[in-house]
């Protein structure tokens, strides 16, 4: 299957109740699919006239107990920002499945990962979302489904981090129902009009985005970062291998990470000590793991490998901040790198009298 | 005179559309015809046979695609379409046409002259359904029948039933079942079953249905763009 295909029946499979939607490829077909797929399945689907009326569609929907989602990339990831902040401020569930383009702008509809910094800490606000980003197509179906059950776990706006590459290619891929692994759905609720008398039996349900008072805002923004972070050591995820011999260790996130991976074990074969480490949640990011990833060897150097301009190499760089191992890049903006580019990009770079054979 | 092989090879998305006009445009150049195959697939310029042009070019067909230097500078321009490609069956020769997928990827044929004759007597474009059963809205004779019937009017199916590197003989004769009775039942003929050159093999000249086997090279795993 194709890997939009593959987003369609996790979303279906994860209990999406409704998907609003705008065409924009990469990933047209998650959006195809979804509309064949849901009238066979009791499933809705809207084509709203933009990306911002997707996404203030898709909060409307959950206000009333609904699991929407939405896919979208590039251009329409910048529109689609003014819901996801409006989602973060007045903590409403959703899931957005972004299938990365080049950019800026138009730029080209194949592929890149220049979307990092967009889906992580686009808004006008602090970037209070989960993004997963995916390297291969049985992972794009496992964390579909659990960006579905993170969002209305703890109700902020989740995403699937996933590229052209991944949205086009052709891979095979096990669908299973979650209920069959004993995964158990989130269940969504209406997040208004609750049953009881407000202020009687329950609570006001009072969710807000506008605020008078600048102390207003704080206390619930800091309220919101609280939780924030008591979510963060629930939901982190990573994927690592060094040890005290490491002398390379490769970062990489999404496909590019599965290069890296590639190119890992093929040098490590060839005699080279070359580590990985992969931020799979790429907010919140692994940043205690990715410390003590780099802590094991006080020589350690790192290659960050990704198809954007130093986005990855950003958040890397903070979360390292007070080490002093060197840092080696490999960025490509807006065009796929190799298992065979990232061994060149060590070998090349691993002094003489350090590689193995002399 | 040999009639002129005019097909057009249509169907679900991923269902193999590419791989199958491919390895017919070859099959009948190898047989020393003259082919020209032709890349329809314009809904994304960007995913077709463009990567495969050379290649093919050195195997004996004249491709009508567009050349990688061609598009730089066009942007994202809707469907750019080659106006050799409105002429596409005026050629002295075999002519193949890989279309995009679905109900719109039919409609481009409403741009190349001469797919609907109204001459009965000259040779006409056969579109060809390629299904793989393992597709999942292909997956079962009901589904099949249905999205042929929401498609409209073709000339025959061809079984690719396939699962990539999971294949087996078997699944591949299950899909030979299952695309027979969808065939029967809408009253076309399955022009052959097509699998890869080992399976094709296996399976021999027929597959148990009774249809002819197509042996398939892999060409569109180098279509990387």
């Amino acid at each position: 299957m194709t890997g939009n295909e593959v987003v369609a029946w996790a979303a279906l499979v994860a209990g999406a109740d409704f998907m609003y939607g705008y065409p924009i490829t990469p990933q047209n077909e998650i959006m195809h699919y979804w509309a064949r797929l849901a009238p066979h399945f009791g499933r809705g689907f809207l084509q709203t006239e933009d990306e911002m009326a997707a996404g203030f569609a898709m909060l409307g929907g959950a206000l009333v107990g609904k699991k929407t989602f939405c896919a979208t990339a590039g251009p329409g990831n910048i529109l689609m920002q003014e819901p996801i902040a409006m989602a973060e401020m007045m903590r409403i569930p959703g899931v957005w499945v972004i299938q990365q383009r080049g950019g800026p702008s138009t730029a080209t509809v194949i592929y890149s990962q220049q979307e990092l910094r967009l889906t992580t800490a686009g808004g006008n606000g602090e970037g209070l979302r989960i993004v997963y980003s995916t390297a291969f197509h049985q992972e794009l179906f496992e964390y579909t489904i659990k960006a579905f059950n993170r969002a209305w776990e703890y109700r902020f706006p989740t995403f699937v981090l996933g590229d052209g590459y991944q949205a086009k290619m052709r891979e095979a891929v096990t669908l299973f129902r979650p209920e069959a692994r004993g995964w158990t759905l989130t269940p969504a609720e209406p997040l208004v009009r609750r049953p009881g008398i407000p202020a009687l039996d329950r609570d006001p349900v009072h969710l807000r985005n506008t605020f008078n008072i600048e102390e207003e805002l704080y206390d619930r923004l800091m309220a919101q970062l609280a939780a924030y972070d008591r979510l963060t050591p629930e939901v982190v995820e990573w994927e690592v291998e060094v040890g005290p011999e490491t002398e390379v260790l490769l970062v990489a996130h999404g496909i590019v990470a599965r290069a890296a991976k590639q190119a890992c074990a093929m040098l490590n074969r060839q005699g080279y000590k070359v580590g990985y480490f992969r931020p799979i949640t790429v907010r919140p990011f692994p940043g205690a793991a990715l410390r003590e990833a780099v802590a094991a060897n006080p020589n350690l150097r790192l290659l960050v490998v990704e198809s954007a301009y130093g986005q990855l190499l950003a958040l890397v760089k903070a979360e390292l901040y007070g080490f002093t191992n060197a840092i080696d890049t490999l960025l490509k903006p807006g065009v796929g790198i190799t298992a065979e580019e990232i061994m060149a990009a060590v070998t090349a770079r691993t002094p003489k009298e350090v590689r193995p054979g002399g | 005179m040999v009639a002129r092989v005019l097909e057009a090879y249509v169907g679900e998305y991923a269902s193999g559309k590419s791989e199958n006009a491919i390895n017919r445009g070859c099959q009948l150049a190898r047989s020393g015809r003259r082919v020209r195959l032709v890349d329809l697939d314009l809904v994304e310029p960007f995913y077709t046979l463009r990567p495969l042009k050379r290649r093919l070019e050195r195997e004996g067909l004249e491709v009508l695609a567009w050349e990688t230097s061609e598009l730089v500078g066009l942007g994202e321009t809707a469907i750019p379409l080659k106006k050799e490609m409105t002429n596409a069956l005026a050629f002295a020769g075999d002519v193949i046409i890989d279309l995009g997928y679905g109900v719109d990827g039919r409609k481009l044929l409403n741009l190349v002259r001469g797919c609907y004759p109204t001459d009965q007597e000259g040779p006409r474009l056969r579109l060809l359904m390629v299904v793989n059963a393992t597709r999942p809205l292909t997956s079962s004779v009901s589904l099949i029948v249905a999205y042929i019937q929401e498609f409209g009017a073709v000339d025959g199916l061809i079984n690719n039933t396939h699962l990539g590197a999971e294949t087996t003989v078997e699944l591949i004769q299950e899909g030979a079942e299952l695309v027979t009775e969808a065939a029967y039942r809408v009253g076309l003929p399955v022009v052959a079953t097509s699998a890869l050159r080992p399976y094709a093999r296996r399976i021999g000249a027929y597959d148990r249905m009774g249809n002819p086997v197509r042996p398939l090279d892999r060409y569109m795993e180098d279509a990387f763009w």
